[in-house]
């Protein structure tokens, strides 16, 4: 195999398409484990998962994503069983699979945002893959070590029992020169690996070449070929079956290792090496007894590697003879100390570390150097430098690992296990499955989904706002009609064109109606996560809950479902948190131990109400009173008059956060005011009832699409302005007479009830009197201002038009009257009153 | 041919890639005494090295390219 170091991804249409179909394929994934969980021994679901997995493996196969094929495999593998029965549905197994698909959906996140994959991801998916094959019976790679993520050296010390598990006893097999020159390297600070790579069996029908893979090696210093299994007679040799391995000494860094070995993570084993070992060899007990002919490293050296060890030496000794005395100077000792019965132990003189430890022991508590100093400058001494050192060696040997130990057959890769590698197996088909399970993929795709095409937002985008621009010119016709007539006085053209002007509004307004379908989006891509979020919630809290989700098909417009999301999400995590009792709790009071969470989503008109049911604890109204009164929310007035439904609805006012215990779902401040804010903003409202004891109900009314807004032009001194049509409650004429002043303000008696009145101008800054028609009657809007209505004083309604509004920009954005503004047919702006700021 | 079958000797050149190995070992497999000679050879594919070290076969020169040099000497040397 030649693997090009780095994988640069250039725009590539399939490559869309792949990650578009993965999301969709991963959703679904998910949604079938969690159906699963209920219906564990469902055959169809069981089934559909498989498939799922399959086709997201397979196609991944068409890129170079290794690490995520490789985890789609095992899980692939996983299901397999299970569907064949020879590994049972679990929790953990569902667990394990949700956490796989989480890994895979963030690598496809990291090609979508960076189109290339985090280096770190490899070792995630090495991990993932492993921990997906354990829950496998009997393929549980004994001998593979589970190091996958963990950086730290497996250094020999912590290591026992077989040679499988001792990275670096091959060390001893690298020449001395070698080592040596590795040491001097390590020592200026490049990180130095062990590799042990073990190809698989298989691997030439895969093209590679293991010898090639290894010879460019990044950062190679030495290697050598080693037999992983015994060589059969020739006879019996099989030429296509791998069974030489290799083991490699690298001064790369670990992520470039990472990356050249990406397609094979499970078949290296890349384990830092500590410089000192470079010199020590093989410190491992079992190792020692078998004492081999490997003679003094230190004194067969070349005359370059003495120098560095003498450089070693002196250094130490510059250190010993620095005289100040910070802080440190005993960890300076210890360390001294340490780096000299390494020295000592590199060259086998073993009863010098006793003499270093007893002059270390003396400076430290003297606080001079002198006596280690002395011992540098005893062992010094000769022109020969290290003859000193290197006195007594005939233990020297015994430290060093005998050679033969190294070569083991690699076990858990014969030919009966799995195979575990897939990275590079992009031509295989679902026929050549290695657990025989075949079917025709392409025709049961087919028959799956819907008909659809995947377009990206901004086109979609693009379109409506062009069609918005087509209403927006056409309005411009009944204008150029009139001014046909009355200006040129040709009424003939004047009635041609608003003939023409009809057609063509109507086909405006179908296409404006075809747009708004296709950003229409059911309410099921929000609820699709509530699922999987419940589950890990209600587990959490130790609680165990029911969720029931009705309407899924209910459509909305996709920004208005999209912001929908969190404060659903939020909605849901109080319910859990703080609505839902634990089972217990639940059976004290009566109730069934299972909570039920109903989420309801229904079109009422031209809007989309969702419903979140909790059968819950409730809220009780009077803790609500209690508490927003302590926070002065409300004034002691409010206090006593407020019904009940109006004090539960105060948990959406901000900073009332009524969890008593702050815990990692909710009650960090940032409360119920959040949710309806968001609503808000996509003009929405959100009510609560609540019931002590019997449970909960939110209840968001959001408009089905944000992008064409009703609105009705009142006129006011001249000038017409919108108001929203959500807020419109009526509009009436009131006689002059029919208006009281109440103290200073002017109210009017309407349907029975006294309702205040404003006028517009004043409310505006605008210094004119509301004109009154022949009959002297007032024109009154009547609003829906936040909780109370309001009656607005106009000069006179025109008609509700449909508009595109937009935002005001620039030095106009702080304008919080107008909410934004409509470019009208005859080319006027229409300024859209922001009624709640403006009361 | 990256590969050049003589009376007992098998001459490598260049690269030496995996569709090789069957023959070689087809060929070995009949002259137990034969040799290989390496001196011109670039790359030699694994299966190939794994063949040549089953059959024990002698190197009669190994490549002048050093660092593949280092790699086989010693996997052949330590079969003896």
């Amino acid at each position: 195999m030649k693997s090009s170091p780095v994988n640069p991804l250039p725009p590539n249409p399939l490559l869309d398409q792949f990650l578009s179909e993965a999301r969709d394929l991963l959703e679904n994934t998910g949604k079938k484990l969690m159906q699963l969980e209920d219906a564990p021994t469902d055959k169809s679901i069981l089934d559909e998962l498989f498939r799922c997995v399959h086709t997201l493996k397979g196609n991944s196969g068409l890129f170079t994503f290794p690490e995520m094929t490789r985890v789609l495999h095992a899980g692939e593998d996983l299901l397999g069983m299970v569907r064949s029965g020879h590994a049972a549905y679990s929790r953990e197994l569902a667990d394990q699979l949700l956490e796989a698909m989480d890994l895979v959906g963030a690598i496809c996140g990291d090609i979508e945002s960076s189109e290339q994959i985090d280096p770190s991801r490899a070792a995630e998916s090495k991990f993932m893959t492993e921990a997906l094959r354990k829950l496998m019976p009997n393929t549980v790679p004994s001998a593979a070590p589970s190091s996958g993520l963990d950086a730290a050296p497996l250094t020999v010390a912590n290591s026992t029992g077989s040679p499988a598990n001792v990275p670096h006893s091959g060390l001893s097999a690298v020449p001395e020169a070698v080592r040596l020159a590795a040491f001097q390297q390590c020592r200026r600070g490049d990180p130095l690996h062990w590799i042990a790579y073990r190809p698989e069996r298989e691997c030439f029908f895969h093209g590679d070449d293991p010898l090639n893979s290894a010879r460019h090696t990044p950062g190679l210093i030495w290697g050598r070929i080693v037999e992983l299994a015994p060589l059969p007679p020739l006879a019996e040799l099989d030429t296509y079956s791998c069974l030489l391995g290799f083991e490699l000494l690298s001064s790369a860094p670990r992520e470039e290792l990472d990356q050249y070995y990406r397609y094979l993570p499970d078949q290296v084993e890349i384990t830092a090496v500590p410089a000192q070992e470079l010199l020590s060899g093989q410190t491992d007990a079992d190792g020692a007894k078998e004492a081999s002919s490997t003679v003094n490293p230190i004194r067969s050296i070349s005359g370059d590697d003495r120098i560095a060890l003498e450089e070693i030496l002196a250094a130490q000794r510059q250190i010993l003879l620095l005289d100040d005395r910070p802080l440190w100077h005993a960890g300076r000792l210890k360390a001294v100390a340490e780096v000299l019965a390494n020295l000592c132990q590199a060259t086998g003189e073993t009863s010098a570390r006793a003499d270093i430890q007893a002059a270390l022991a003396e400076d430290l508590s003297t606080g001079h150097n002198t006596l280690l100093l002395a011992w540098l400058d005893a062992h010094k001494g000769t022109d020969t430098g290290l003859s000193g050192l290197s006195g007594t060696s005939e233990t020297a040997g015994a430290v060093h690992d005998a050679e033969g130990s190294r070569v083991d057959p690699l076990p858990g890769n014969g030919p009966g296990t799995p195979r575990t590698n897939e990275g590079v197996n992009f031509g295989r088909r679902a026929d050549d499955d290695p657990n025989g399970i075949k079917f025709g993929r392409r025709a049961e795709d087919a028959v799956g989904g819907p008909k659809s095409l995947k377009v990206d937002q901004a086109k979609i985008d693009r379109l409506m706002n062009l069609i918005g621009e087509l209403v927006v010119s056409k309005n411009g016709l009944p204008y150029l009609a009139e001014r046909a007539e009355s200006q040129f006085g040709v009424r003939e053209l004047s009635r041609e064109i608003k003939g023409q002007y009809s057609i063509i509004n109507r086909i405006a307004d179908e296409m404006q109606d075809a747009i708004m379908q296709v950003r229409m989006m059911a309410v099921s891509f929000v609820f699709q996560r509530f699922p999987r979020l419940v589950r890990d919630i209600s587990r959490k809290l130790g609680k165990e809950v029911q969720l029931v989700l009705e309407g899924e098909q209910t459509e909305a417009d996709k920004n208005i479902i999209e912001s929908l999301a969190d404060p659903l999400m939020h909605i849901v995590r109080n319910s859990l948190d703080h609505g839902l009792e634990t089972p217990d709790v639940r059976i004290a009071a009566g109730k069934p131990a299972a909570g039920k969470l109903t989420i309801r989503a229904a079109q009422e008109a031209d809007r989309v109400v969702i419903e979140i049911v909790d059968d819950g604890k409730g809220i009780d109204p009077a803790a609500i009173k209690q508490k927003a009164y302590e926070k002065g929310i409300i004034d002691e007035a409010t206090l006593e008059r407020i019904s009940d439904q109006e004090a539960t609805n105060l948990i959406f006012a901000a900073g009332l956060s009524t969890a008593a215990v702050i815990s990692d779902l909710s009650g960090r401040g940032v409360g119920m005011d959040v949710v309806r804010s968001a609503v808000e903003k996509i003009n929405g409202s959100v009510v609560l009832q609540s019931e002590v004891g019997k449970g909960t109900t939110i209840r968001i009314s959001l408009p089905l699409s944000m992008a064409v807004t009703q609105v009705m032009i009142v006129e006011s001194d001249g000038q017409l302005f919108g108001v929203p049509m959500d807020h419109v409650i009526e509009t009436v004429r009131v006689p002059r007479s029919a208006v009281h002043a109440i103290k200073q303000s002017e109210t009017a008696v309407l349907r029975g009830r006294v309702v205040p009145l404003k006028s517009l101008n004043s409310l505006l800054g605008i210094a004119a009197i509301p004109k009154a028609n022949s009959d002297d009657e007032l024109a009154v809007l009547l609003v829906q201002a936040g909780s109370a209505e309001l009656g607005l004083l106009v000069d006179g309604f025109q008609e509700t038009i449909g508009i595109i509004q937009k935002p005001l920009g620039g030095f106009l954005s702080n304008l919080s009257s107008y909410s934004g503004s409509a470019l009208m047919g005859d080319g006027s702006v229409l300024m859209i009153l922001n009624l709640r700021e403006i009361v | 041919m990256p590969i050049e079958f003589k009376k007992n000797r098998a001459i490598f050149r260049d690269e030496a890639t995996v569709e090789e190995a069957e023959g070689l070992l087809e060929w070995l497999q009949t002259r137990p005494s034969a040799k290989a000679d390496l001196s011109a050879c670039t790359h030699i594919h694994t299966a190939n090295v794994q063949v040549l070290m089953a059959a024990r076969t002698g190197i009669a020169s190994w490549p002048k390219d050093a660092e593949l040099s280092a790699w086989l000497e010693p996997a052949f040397k330590s079969r003896g």
